[in-house]
């Protein structure tokens, strides 16, 4: 099977290159070096810099070839579609950004595009995206719509939800739960995503599957202390989750693992950010950003019947440092060749819609000084799939 | 939210109902080669004072270090500080730590953590922690006081295996229960897996990285607590070859190798320049990575025959892969948490207070016994010129612990 990359830009630790490179060189999968059964045949590069690696990775995989346009890539330099599946990997690059600060990576442009070639060819091939469908909610929408109506398999979102958890849980299905966090870092309309995206492919196998969100709130700042004091969201929670970080800042110097308090975790997180939303079927959730804090996801919730606290970390193995690989790629692209060979995504893209919608409507909030965003267009119902996606072999 | 010892003590001097359902708090003394920030001393005794992130809470251990002895007293010293904040007494020896001043043990468990601090080595590069002495120094107070309480020793007993040996000894004699080692073998694996017991293991291989007689330790006990699981237990070891050079690269299964090697998230060279994913077995490029390798070569009473390999220059973490009939390979990253968190030694801390609150230890410290008795007799081969040594004193035989003992919930 061939397979084509349409990427923004190609350097050492971009998207691009932790995803396609596996494609490429293989990857430690399950115990052994694994390489997959294909051909990536066709590149498109949206920016070359001096940093480009995609020379250098064509010169040594003499089977691939970059192509100056997303249609080349996907017909191989002939008039029709010459792949059986595409990735799509819009992340990293030099692109402008909106008024409200997100970057405007062209994902569902390249999207038109592949669509084009497809709709050109009287076929679609399964497509992945990488992260969020885009940072436009109605260009989103279009873009799910568009794989549905072509019928084409679509996959999408985060390699939080797919990676390592520690410890390796898995939220049971049907399980009722009541409200759930997630402790993260980064940046708004970034990292926030991924935060969405951990807390969602957990708490959407509580019983009777994913309602969609009626509204969400951000805060920032003093406004995030004055909530978390307040008990917008559950404290025990975050205690809970923050139990569960590998990183987390200690108030004090001398001690290298400590608890902060309240007042502590003020002077530590700069710029704290949250993302409070309600499920239509009463379900409460918190993303929050607490950078300076801890460099991990650390993800919640508080369960019923019979009530308990559960957690993990979904561990990012994170090249800033810490390790050289960025490893939470391969249960990503393990996942991807599961598209490609299956013809069907392993989980649900309407997951990735609903937290590319909760992702943009955390922007708007925060941008509208933190006002309650009304989310009817999130009214989204989707079950999960029931097998487990996440690493744990 | 974080609660001093005092404000801990309060909260509970404010709730006498609950106060009184907890039996009295375990009182320890800590006898450590230097505490100062991140050093083994500190991370681990710390967690006893301010408590420490397990199963997805902070638990407050019912532990009261009551003493303290350090050894040396460098620059960063933080013994007076703690012994300020948390209400307990630095003493100028280990006696008068155990005996809080008076002339009888007055603690119900003694941590001893000898590691870190300034110590000369010996002529097989190992460095003279006084982990033995300080031992020592314990069991003469128990025997004065006909009385004797559960001692933890960090890492290996000593670094002669006599020495060791004559440690666990004295433990049995005086029934005193004894837990000792790494946290490699407590810590998170990736994947969450664990050797089955009655394993019939054909072949094992461990990578580690470090340097000798530090970080070697670590990974010759995560492998020792893998094999330990296998057919008829742990039966001890019948001889031993330490290898260095290009000798080294004939000593391990390749398959095994390279399984352990795709668990790694640290592979350097190639990696580390632009991003790239490598396998490094069959790319060949261990050899150009790794300018110092050391293969421990381990043969087992029982037949097995183990590898752990010193791969420095390869990669950063620590890897194990084993091939069982009837099952596969089996293999796994021993997880080691960030710098400073080092949250795997909280993993270590837990197995440590459930030995002093309930007085049995969770493991045998025959594993710490063999492991550091492998780890000398390597040396001796290394210095003799990487001959294979017979290793009679080594037939150290115990059971493992039937439950898993690594971290996992």
């Amino acid at each position: 099977m061939k397979l084509a990359a349409v990427a923004t830009v190609y350097r050492k630790h971009s998207h691009a290159q932790h995803i396609v490179d596996r494609f490429l060189d293989g990857y430690g999968w399950n115990g052994e070096f694994h390489r997959p059964p294909f051909e990536l045949a066709g590149l498109y590069v949206d920016q070359v810099g001096a940093d480009d690696l995609s020379k250098e990775r064509a010169s040594r995989h003499p089977s691939l070839r970059i192509y100056p346009t997303v249609r080349e890539a996907l017909t191989l330099g002939g008039d029709k579609l010459a792949v059986d599946g595409v990735m799509l990997v819009g992340e990293h690059g030099d692109y402008p950004k909106t008024e409200k600060g997100q970057v405007q990576y062209p994902r569902y442009q390249f999207f038109q595009q592949i669509v084009d070639v497809y709709r050109a060819s009287g076929r679609g091939v399964p497509l992945f995206n990488d992260k969020h469908l885009s940072w436009n909610w109605a260009w989103a929408e279009e873009m799910y719509q568009t794989a549905r109506s072509m019928k084409f398999a679509f996959m999408a979102g985060s390699s939080l939800p797919v990676t390592w958890r520690i410890p390796s849980f898995e939220m049971p299905l049907g399980s009722q739960v009541r409200e759930a966090v997630c402790v993260c870092y980064g940046g708004v309309d970034s990292y926030d995503f991924h935060g969405l995206e951990s807390i969602q492919c957990l708490v959407e196998r509580r019983k009777g599957g994913e309602s969609g969100v009626k509204w969400l709130q951000a805060y920032r700042g003093e406004r995030f202390w004055q909530a978390m004091t307040d008990g917008v969201w559950s404290r025990e929670l975050v205690q809970a989750a923050l139990c569960r970080s590998h990183t987390l800042t200690s108030p004090r110097e001398g001690f290298n693992d400590l608890m902060p308090t309240l007042d502590q975790m003020k002077q530590i997180v700069k710029d704290a950010v949250a993302y409070n939303y309600e499920h239509n079927d009463g379900l409460r959730c918190t993303m929050l950003l607490m950078n300076g804090l801890v460099r991990d996801f650390n993800f919640a919730a508080r369960l019923d019947n019979p009530s308990r606290i559960v957690s993990t970390q979904l561990y990012l193995p994170m090249p800033d440092g810490r390790t050289t690989l960025a490893n939470f790629f391969s249960p990503l692209a393990f996942n991807m060749e599961q598209l490609y060979a299956n013809g069907r995504s392993p989980y649900p893209l309407e997951r990735t819609l609903l937290t590319t919608g909760l992702t943009a409507s955390g922007v708007d909030s925060l941008h509208a000084a933190g006002a309650r965003q009304e989310t009817p267009h999130l009214a989204i119902r989707y079950q999960p799939s029931s097998e487990s996606t996440f690493e744990r072999t | 939210m974080m609660l001093t010892r005092r404000e801990f003590l309060g909260t509970a001097a404010a709730l006498p109902l609950a106060a009184a359902a907890q039996r009295p708090p375990v009182r320890i003394a800590v006898i450590t080669t230097i505490y100062k920030y991140l050093s083994h001393g500190q991370h681990m005794g710390d967690r006893f004072l301010v408590g420490y992130p397990y199963a997805g809470q902070w638990r407050q251990p019912n532990v009261k270090v009551v003493s303290l002895y350090v050894d040396q007293k460098p620059e960063g010293d933080l013994s007076a500080a703690r012994a300020n904040e948390f209400g307990f007494r630095v003493y100028p020896t280990i006696a008068e730590a155990l005996c809080r001043g008076g002339s009888k043990l007055a603690c119900d468990a003694v941590l001893i953590v000898g590691e870190h601090g300034e110590y000369p080595n010996n002529d097989k590069g190992q460095k003279l922690y006084p982990r033995y002495e300080f031992f020592q120094q314990c069991v003469e107070v128990f025997k004065a006081s006909r009385r004797a309480v559960p001692v933890y020793n960090d890492k290996h007993l000593s670094y002669s295996f006599e020495k060791a040996r004559s440690m666990v000894q004295a433990s049995k004699k005086m029934g005193f229960p004894m837990l000792g080692g790494s946290s490699l073998p407590v810590t998170w694996r990736l994947p969450d897996v664990e050797m089955p017991l009655e394993a019939h293991i054909e072949d094992a291989v461990m990578v580690g990285v470090g340097g000798s007689d530090a970080m070697d330790f670590h990974a010759l006990e995560a492998l020792q607590c893998m094999v330990e699981r296998r057919r008829g237990g742990e039966t001890g070891v019948k001889a031993v070859q330490m290898l260095t050079g290009d000798e080294v690269w004939k000593s391990a299964a390749k398959d095994l190798l390279s399984s352990a090697l795709s668990r790694s998230d640290t592979p350097l060279g190639l990696s580390e320049l632009d991003g790239r994913v490598q396998d490094l077995v069959g790319d060949g490029v261990l050899p150009g990575l790794v300018k110092h390798p050391a293969a421990y070569i381990i043969e087992y009473r029982d037949g097995l025959r183990a590898t752990m390999l010193m791969l420095d220059g390869a990669v950063k973490d620590f890897n194990f892969a084993a091939r069982v009939r009837g099952t596969g390979v089996i293999s796994a990253q021993f997880f080691l948490t960030p710098v400073p968190n080092v949250t795997y030694s909280a993993c270590l801390v837990h197995k440590i207070e459930e030995m002093f609150t309930t007085g049995r230890a969770p493991y045998p410290i025959e594993r710490t016994l063999l492991t550091s008795g492998i780890l000398e007799s390597c040396l001796d081969s290394k210095k003799q010129n990487s001959a294979r040594l017979e290793t009679p004193a080594l037939s150290v035989s115990y059971q493992p612990p039937a439950e898993s003992q690594r971290c996992r919930v």
